[in-house]
C-alpha cells in the first residue's frame, strides 16, 4: 500500500528495524543489572546490528545510525560521552571499506570478521579514554568485553539472519 | 551463516563523504562529552528514575544470583578464611576496647576545651539497585534521589568505609562514582603522620595514590581517610591502607562496592565560613590615608555599594535586624568516631 511519495508502511518498518535492533540491544546491555556478580562487563550488543547490516545492507544501517547507535550507548551506560560513538564510526569505517573482503567470510570466517571489527571497536575507546583522560585503564575488562560480545555474536548472527531474511525481506520486497 | 550469499546494497552519493562527517561529528561529541558533560547526566537520571521501579522489583533475585557466582570461587578456601577471620576478629576485639577508652578521654578533653563540636552529619539509607561494572565506568545506582534529598558530592559508605560519591541525581535514583573510577579524585590524609594526597581511581581495584609533596615515604599498612579538603567531605572516612604493588603505592580499599547491597549517604551540613566584616582601615583607599570616594548618586548598584558593609548571616530575611559578627575559633578537625556514628 504505497502513498503518494512512492513510500509504504512496511517500507519504513523495514528501513527502521536494523535501527531499532541496535537501540534494542544498548537498552538490554546497559540495564544495570549483572547477573554475573559483576564478574565479566556487559557486551556490546548494540554494535552487532552496526556490523551485520554495515555488511549485508549499509543502506538500512548508514553512518549516522552507526554514530547514533554509539552515542546511546554513551548515554545509557554513564561512561564518558563520544567514545562508544566514535568506536563504532572508526570500525564502521572499517568495514565499510573492506566491506569485499569481510562480506565473503563465511562460516567461522564471519566469526572471525566481526572479531576482528569488535577488537577494533574496544581498542579505539581504549586509546580515545587514554588520549582524552591522560592515562592508561587496564586492558583486560576491554578485552573481556570483547570476548563477551563475540561469543555472544554466535547466536546473534543467527537471529539477526532470521530477522533479515523473515522480517525485513519481505517488507523490502524491491530489493 | 555465510556474508558472502548477501547482495550488498551500496547507498546513493558518496559514502566516504559521509563517513568523514560522521566521524568528525563523533570526535566533536568526545570533546563536547569532556567539556560539557552535564549536558547529558539529565537524559542518564531520567533514564535511571523510568527504570527504578523495574530494578527495584529485580534487585532481590538478581543479588542472589551474583552472590551464588561469586562466592563459587570462595567456596575452596572457606577453612583458611574461617581461620583468618577467628584470628581477625580477636585482634580486632583488643581494638574495641582501646578505641572505647579513647572515645571516652576524647570527649572529656573536648568538655574540658569547651571545643567547637564537630560538623552535624545526616544520613539517609539507600538500596543500590544497579550497579555498571564497565572497562572505562564503575558506578552503582541507589534507590534515592532529590527527593530523600540527595545532592551531588556526598560520600556514600558501607559499613566498612567509603565507597565513592554521589555524582548524578534524578528524582528517586542517584549515581554513584566508586573511588575506583577513572573519573574519581578524592582528597586524602595518610595517618600517622597526616600525609595529604589525592586518591585518583583508574578502573583497578586499588585506586593510585598522588601525594601533595615529593620524598614522603609511606610504608604498607598505613591507614587512609578522607582530608575533608574542599569542604564537601567529612574528614575521617575511613578509606583503607597503603599498600605496595610491586611498582607503586596503591590503596588497598576497605570497602567492597560489588557485594554492598544497602549503603548510607552522608550529608555534611557544615556551615560555610563566614569571611571577616571588613573595617574601613581595611580598603585600600583609607589604608593609603586618602579620602573615600564619593558614591555615584545615579546609579542604584553604586548606591548600594557606598553602603557601610553591614554582615548579615545566611538564611536571615532581608528586613531583619544585623548581627554584630564574632570571630569564630576554628573548628576542630571532625573525629572518625563522631563522622561515622551521627
Amino acid at each position: 500500500m504505497h502513498d503518494r511519495i512512492g513510500l509504504s508502511f512496511a517500507g519504513v518498518a523495514a528501513s527502521t528495524l536494523p535501527f531499532l535492533c541496535g537501540v534494542l540491544g544498548a537498552v538490554i546491555a546497559n540495564v544495570p543489572i549483572s547477573f554475573l556478580g559483576s564478574v565479566l562487563p556487559p557486551p556490546l550488543l548494540a554494535f552487532m546490528p552496526v556490523y551485520f547490516w554495515c555488511l549485508v545492507r549499509p543502506d538500512l544501517m548508514p553512518a549516522p545510525a552507526a554514530l547514533a547507535l554509539g552515542a546511546l550507548e554513551d548515554l545509557l551506560s554513564g561512561g564518558p560521552m563520544g567514545i562508544w560513538a566514535l568506536s563504532f564510526v572508526v570500525a564502521y569505517a572499517l568495514v565499510d571499506r573492506e566491506r569485499d573482503a569481510f562480506a565473503g567470510l563465511s562460516g567461522i570466517g564471519a566469526i572471525l570478521g566481526f572479531a576482528a571489527a569488535t577488537l577494533l571497536v574496544g581498542t579505539t575507546a581504549f586509546v580515545v579514554v587514554a588520549i582524552s583522560h591522560g592515562q592508561f585503564t587496564p586492558l583486560g575488562p576491554v578485552m573481556l568485553q570483547a570476548a563477551s560480545t563475540i561469543v555472544l555474536y554466535f547466536p546473534g548472527l543467527a537471529l539477526l539472519n532470521l530477522l533479515h531474511h523473515r522480517l525485513i525481506g519481505p517488507l523490502r520486497s524491491d530489493y | 551463516m555465510a556474508n558472502g550469499t548477501w547482495k550488498i546494497a551500496r547507498g546513493k552519493g558518496s559514502p566516504q563523504l559521509s563517513i568523514a562527517i560522521v566521524a568528525v561529528l563523533a570526535v566533536a561529541l568526545v570533546v563536547l562529552g569532556r567539556a560539557q558533560s552535564s549536558l547529558f547526566d539529565r537524559a542518564r537520571a531520567y533514564f535511571s528514575d523510568a527504570t527504578a521501579p523495574m530494578l527495584e522489583a529485580v534487585r532481590g533475585p538478581v543479588n542472589a544470583i551474583g552472590h551464588s557466582v561469586r562466592g563459587l570461587g570462595e567456596i575452596f578456601v572457606v577453612y583458611q578464611e574461617n581461620r583468618r577471620l577467628k584470628e581477625e576478629n580477636a585482634r580486632l576485639r583488643q581494638w574495641q576496647n582501646a578505641a572505647l577508652v579513647l572515645e571516652q578521654r576524647l570527649h572529656r578533653y573536648q568538655l574540658l576545651l569547651n571545643a567547637v563540636p564537630d560538623p552535624s552529619l545526616s544520613a539517609v539509607t539507600a538500596h543500590v539497585i544497579g550497579r555498571a561494572n564497565r572497562p572505562f565506568l564503575d558506578t552503582m545506582i541507589l534507590d534515592a534521589g532529590k527527593n530523600q534529598g540527595i545532592k551531588p558530592g556526598e560520600a556514600v559508605v558501607d559499613a566498612r568505609g567509603m565507597i565513592g560519591r554521589i555524582y548524578l541525581v534524578g528524582q528517586r535514583t542517584a549515581w554513584v562514582i566508586l573511588l575506583t573510577d577513572l573519573s574519581s579524585r578524592i582528597p586524602v590524609a595518610i595517618e600517622p603522620g597526616h600525609i595529604q594526597a589525592i586518591l585518583s581511581g583508574d578502573n583497578t581495584a586499588a585506586p593510585g595514590l598522588e601525594l601533595s609533596r615529593q620524598g614522603i615515604v609511606l610504608r604498607e599498612g598505613q591507614q587512609i581517610v578522607t582530608s575533608g579538603d574542599g569542604g564537601l567531605l567529612p574528614a575521617g572516612l575511613a578509606i583503607g591502607t597503603v599498600i605496595w604493588d610491586g611498582s607503586d603505592f596503591r590503596a588497598g580499599l576497605l570497602a567492597d562496592a560489588t557485594s554492598a547491597d544497602d549503603v548510607r549517604i552522608l550529608d555534611l551540613r557544615a556551615p560555610p565560613e563566614e569571611p571577616p566584616t571588613p573595617v574601613p582601615g581595611d580598603l585600600p583607599v583609607s589604608a593609603a590615608g586618602l579620602p573615600p570616594l564619593a558614591p555615584q548618586p545615579n546609579t542604584s548598584l553604586s548606591a548600594q555599594t557606598a553602603k557601610p558593609p553591614i554582615a548579615m548571616p545566611h538564611g536571615v530575611p532581608a528586613g531583619a535586624k544585623p548581627v554584630v559578627p564574632v570571630t569564630a575559633p576554628a573548628a576542630a578537625p571532625p573525629d572518625q568516631t563522631d563522622a561515622q556514628d551521627h
